[in-house]
């Protein structure tokens, strides 16, 4: 992400339904392969652009971990027509906004503008869809802010390795094993024929789907998009895809991550879960909600209310195009223990995995997941986000709207189903996060 | 309904565009944007109500606020005010913790409460169509909270838990340490979250007393903005909060300006030799909410590092790759809050930065401030002033801060003109009085020996404190040694 922490979150299902503003959304497909959504809505006068491109951080090249999203950096640079941080010009000096996100499947560029500035970003994002324009000075002082991002996000603070250690030892083979950020040796051996090579690979308009949404009249939107992006051609190179199968995990397997100015330990437990795309999805999302969400979840009640072991507790089923992880993890009260709360992590699974959830408490896992659905679509960012997301990870745009029937159709047996097959049959990675000094102090 | 243009920035466009290049097509004529238009009510008891209707999306979003924050902590009681917000959700009369958690989330709700410098508040956000049940949560949480003793004790080990996870964090020791810095032993240079010691001598009667003084709703504000018409929001505060009994509340304040004479400013370094990166803050102390200057401080900060093209993250991060993102903010308070700007970066680089930030500060108020630099920033505000305004939370925030500060409603409608009517010179003079780079204080938490010898060039005299002798309680911020007393 380009301004903000590259965050630990993936893209959640996205929710909708009869009781609930649809998204209605127009679709169609250039020749040269772009993908155009547009929802017209004229409530206030701005306009949300996205282009969302089917690459993240699983195509980072070999020994070149965390390019994918320095790259989404670069996006930000000099292009033919355009100057280094125009895109800033057209934005921020107008009162909108942008940024990027690098996901594991896609990265996102997205704006928010007054919509009389609507023409203008397209004519942006069809000039560096086209070309980029990247010299060797503005490549490496780029570099230099992503390993700044890197410290500020992983190093510093005390729990900022914790999720990158989550991912590198969830998977075994599959790249989703590579936090996003890198690390900062891979970019360092990062070069600006890696960019070069990076944009003429993937960033193409048959492998991007553009997403407008707020105060435009489709007639002209058409018009618009025709004049700018028809014209960039569609290469008749391949788009290279990840194609690696995660094997099933054998056995349960423990890890340690020692980490400086960690005052509290934590313990985290990972199973392999499915796709986005999958059935057992929504279950999986309304089983995280019961475990982790809010102060009357399962593990809330247990292990921060009434046995007062842990300090903080999660539960996220992180579920990418081709495959996911579901993780429960707790940060640990002074004096508690990473084996305490691994106990109690598993006496609390076990209890879903053993009987069936109470209606009340199904019911008020859906009404929260409802309310957050409604929540980001209050505006016309967050009805893009919501619409792409859909379209990219595996659903499908119509998911949109058909997500939150999917969602109130769980019922209790699904939820203790998806609880006995991935966290009762398959194996879980058990990672202890504890201070690096602990030993040494324990035995002095 | 009140109309406002938002302003383009076509000039700047052209001048950018370089020989030969194709240039981006111009704007449209701006549209109109819709501006809120809040209705209010005052109950029986002195509880103020204010709706403002939004229709789109079947969401509505309220918070009760009384207007007595982290301020009125006592001296020795750093946290007072945030451990009793704190409370109000984990039991009341006729619900325990539990049962709150699970009544309040069965709805798809969400209910926080916490305090801030000037206030303490319940935020609640759910669908329309179960609002009157979520109110009925927070009317009873603020009205009838029992704060029983092994709630307190819970939430003081988590508390105290929190503190010590928060330094180990550079930033977050280096706020802490800014507003010691700034404020010293006067309300302000507390931590608002308290420390551990602070909030190991908290006891419950002193939280049930400021509860019982200043959780009054003649000292109260309940907002709610969303899908809800004025005249239902006003039966439902009626029938929740119509029978609260008011009682005299004296506000605390903290001191006006006029008493207040700063400290020579200083530069101190906490020193954590394991920190991946330094935090950087220079810091001091800056307005009120209402001080006329408000509009020129917005523009000024807007300028100076409110923002991605801001002048800091220009000269910190775009032009020099040193940190991530650099950044500034006056916090405008019922009495003068602090400035700071800040930001992260290797620690190698920590003194560098800071000579960077205090270099910007005067060049803000020595020269000229170009047209061409002015009106984009001003946008900025504009802009981020009409999102806010898009989300049922971000309209109960800014109608919230209003109503904190005895600010008529009708200051919603005053802000575009307001930060446009603000001139080039207005913020070089507003610059020059109030961010000179000398009148700062420096604040930096790393690893001091990768920086330190290019810092005293710079600055000269610089504080050192380890980290583990900081004590965060005191303006002295270090541990009295205690066997200097045998």
């Amino acid at each position: 992400m380009r301004l903000l922490a590259l965050l630990p979150v993936f893209l959640a299902t996205a929710l909708s339904g009869a009781t609930f503003p649809t998204i209605d959304y127009k679709h169609r497909v250039l020749p040269n392969g772009l993908e155009v959504y547009s929802v017209e809505d004229h409530a206030t006068p701005t306009v949300a652009i996205q282009v969302w491109y089917r690459v993240g951080s699983k195509d980072d090249p070999e020994g070149r971990s965390g390019f994918a999203h320095l790259f989404e950096h670069m996006m930000f640079k000099s292009t033919k027509n355009m100057p280094s941080e125009m895109l800033d010009r057209l934005t921020e000096d107008v009162g909108g906004w942008n940024n990027a996100t690098t996901f594991d499947d896609s990265t996102p560029y997205y704006e928010v503008v007054p919509s009389n500035y609507l023409e203008t970003l397209l004519w942006a994002e069809a000039e560096r869809m086209g070309s980029l324009n990247v010299d060797d000075t503005n490549f490496k002082s780029e570099r230099d802010v992503v390993k700044e991002e890197f410290r500020s996000s992983v190093l510093t603070p005390p729990y900022g390795r914790l999720f990158y250690a989550i991912v590198r030892n969830s998977f075994e083979k599959h790249p989703y094993r590579r936090p996003g950020i890198g690390s900062l040796e891979d970019l360092d051996a990062s070069t600006i024929d890696d960019v070069r090579r990076f944009h003429s690979t993937f960033y193409r308009p048959d492998n991007a789907v553009l997403i407008v949404v707020g105060d435009f009249e489709q007639a002209q939107l058409t018009k618009w998009v025709d004049q700018y992006f028809a014209k960039i051609a569609k290469p008749e190179t391949k788009i290279p895809r990840v194609n690696v199968e995660e094997p099933v995990r054998k056995g349960e397997r423990r890890a340690v991550e020692k980490v400086p100015n960690v005052p509290l330990p934590a313990v985290a437990m990972t199973w392999l879960a499915p796709a986005a795309s999958h059935a057992d999805a929504p279950a999986l999302q309304i089983l995280a909600a019961i475990l982790g969400r809010g102060e009357s979840s399962r593990l809330y009640q247990a292990l921060v209310y009434k046995d007062a072991i842990a300090q903080e507790i999660d539960a996220s089923a992180e579920l990418m195009q081709d495959l996911g992880f579901f993780a429960v993890l707790s940060i640990m009260g002074s004096g508690n223990t990473p084996e305490q709360g691994e106990k109690a992590l598993r006496a609390e699974l076990k209890k879903l995995q053993d009987a069936p959830v109470p209606a009340a408490e199904l019911e008020k896992a859906k009404n929260l997941l409802v309310t957050d659905a409604l929540r980001e679509r209050e505006t016309n960012s967050g009805k893009a986000f919501a619409l792409g997301e859909a379209i990219i990870l595996g659903g499908g745009p119509a998911e949109v709207n058909r997500g939150l029937a999917r969602l109130q159709g769980v019922t209790a047996a699904d939820v203790q189903r998806v609880a006995r097959t991935y966290t009762r049959d398959q194996k879980p990675v058990v990672l202890s996060y504890v201070a690096a000094d602990e030993k040494k102090e324990g035995g002095e | 309904m009140r109309r406002a243009a938002v302003m383009g920035g076509i000039l700047l466009m052209a001048n950018m565009a370089v020989a030969q290049q194709a240039t981006p097509p111009p704007p449209a004529p701006p549209r109109a944007a819709n501006l809120p238009s809040p209705a209010e009510k005052t109950l029986g008891n002195g509880m103020r109500v204010i709706v403002v209707p939004k229709h789109d999306i079947p969401l509505v979003s309220a918070r009760l606020m009384v207007r007595t924050g982290s301020e009125a902590d006592p001296a020795n009681l750093a946290g007072l005010a945030g451990i009793t917000a704190n409370l109000l959700t984990q039991g009341t009369t006729t619900r325990g913790a539990e049962q709150i958690a699970r009544g309040i989330e069965a709805l798809g709700a969400t209910l926080n409460s916490n305090a801030a410098w000037d206030t303490s508040y319940v935020n609640v956000s759910v669908m329309s169509s179960r609002l009157e049940q979520a109110l009925s949560f927070v009317a009873d949480v603020a009205r009838n909270p029992v704060f029983k003793t092994d709630e307190v004790e819970r939430l003081r080990e988590q508390s105290i838990d929190a503190v010590r996870v928060a330094l180990q964090d550079p930033l977050s020791i280096a706020r802490y340490v800014a507003a010691r810095v700034v404020f010293e032993d006067r309300p302000y240079g507390h931590a608002t979250t308290g420390t551990p010691d602070s909030l190991a001598q908290i006891t419950r009667e002193q939280i049930v007393a400021f509860h019982k003084r200043h959780y009054r709703p003649n000292n109260a504000v309940l907002i709610l903005a969303g899908d809800v018409k004025p005249e239902v929001a006003f039966a439902a505060a009626e029938k929740l909060f119509g029978k609260w009994k008011s009682a005299p509340v004296k506000v605390t304040r903290s001191e006006g300006d006029a008493k207040v004479t700063d400290s020579k400013p200083r530069v101190i370094v906490v020193d954590m030799p394991d920190a991946g990166q330094a935090a950087v803050l220079v810091t001091r102390r800056g307005l009120r909410r209402v001080d006329p200057r408000y509009y020129p401080s917005l523009v000024a900060n807007s300028v100076l590092g409110g923002g991605y093209s801001a002048r800091l993250n220009q000269e910190i991060r775009i032009k020099r790759g040193l940190s991530y993102g650099a950044t500034s903010t006056f916090e405008l308070r019922r009495d003068a809050g602090p400035f700071s700007a800040y930001a992260q970066t290797k620690n190698e680089s920590a003194a560098e930065v800071a000579g960077i930030i205090i270099d910007e500060l005067d060049r803000l108020g020595a020269g000229e401030l170009a047209e061409t630099e002015l009106t984009p920033r001003k946008a900025v505000l504009v802009g981020g002033f009409g999102r806010a305004l898009e989300t049922t939370a971000g309209i109960v925030e800014r109608v919230a801060s209003l109503a904190l500060h005895d600010l008529p409603l009708s200051e919603i409608g005053a802000y575009i003109p307001g930060v446009q009517g603000v001139t080039g010179e207005a913020v070089r003079k507003f610059a020059a009085s109030q961010l000179q780079g000398a009148s700062a204080n420096i604040v930096i938490v790393g690893n001091a020996s990768a920086f330190i010898e290019a810092l005293r060039k710079r600055f000269g005299t610089v504080d050192v404190i380890p980290v583990e002798e900081l004590d965060l309680d005191t303006s002295a911020l270090r541990k009295v040694k205690k066997a200097a007393f045998f």
